[in-house]
């Protein structure tokens, strides 16, 4: 009976990692090829309106899967990134937030 | 004559486009007395902790721009950012757009040559 409490003291560790996806950096950089055809590419231009796409290297993971969700749901207007965000699942989402988020200062990834 | 003139007119106007360039998008003294509102999420200078908000600190000055827009005509849905932005003008969009995009840069640029080595 004494091993009760230890046992659901390992279970409380264990359910982060059930509950929240963590994003694979490695799995990510694979992934987010397609991202990098503009978001790799200095001063690439978004075409009507003309404006810089946005840089990505350093940005929350959180705030990058939120954006590509909104751009999922519709709640983001914007052709191409509606487009290419549909193609994505969860984990693909949280793999690519984890890459960008860790290719910020003195680009480390 | 008339090609000298031309030239000239041609060197004017590329001057011209140069200075039209060289303008910042918006005054950035203006944008940070007008940030107030932005910084109690976003951070000071535009680069807080909190991962639910973007880092704005070094993002292009005209993406910020555009994304100010976005929420303020609806295209982008968002409930916090639709009313912040409904009270902004294109000259505040501008001046914020202008200062938070001044600040030491919390964001960078990728390079895709990065996602194929090893």
């Amino acid at each position: 009976m004494r091993f009760i409490p230890f046992a659901i003291a390992l279970m409380l560790f264990a359910l982060p990692g059930l509950s929240a996806a963590e994003g694979d950096i490695q799995a990510g950089r694979a992934k987010a090829y397609t991202c990098l055809g503009c978001h790799g590419v200095e001063g690439y231009r978004n075409a009507y309106p003309s404006y810089r796409v946005p840089k990505l290297g350093g940005q929350h993971a959180a705030y990058i899967v939120s954006a590509l969700k909104a751009y999922q749901a519709g709640d983001r207007e914007h052709t191409t990134m509606q487009a290419l965000s549909g193609t994505l699942s969860e984990q693909d989402m949280q793999d690519i937030a984890a890459y960008f988020e860790a290719s910020g200062r003195g680009g480390k990834q | 004559m008339k090609s000298i003139s031309c030239f000239v007119l041609i060197l004017a106007a590329c001057g011209l486009v140069g200075v039209a360039i060289a303008q910042p998008i918006g005054d950035v003294e203006a944008g940070r007395s007008k940030s107030q509102a932005c910084v109690a999420c976003h951070g000071e200078v535009g680069a807080a902790d909190n991962p639910a908000f973007p880092m704005l600190a070094g993002q292009h000055a005209d993406y910020l721009v555009y994304a100010l827009e976005a929420y303020r005509s609806g295209d982008r849905n968002n409930a916090i950012m639709n009313g912040q932005a409904a009270a902004l003008s294109d000259e505040d969009i501008r001046d914020l757009a202008a200062y938070f995009s001044s600040q030491n840069a919390a964001l960078y640029g990728l390079r895709r040559k990065s996602a194929k080595s090893d």
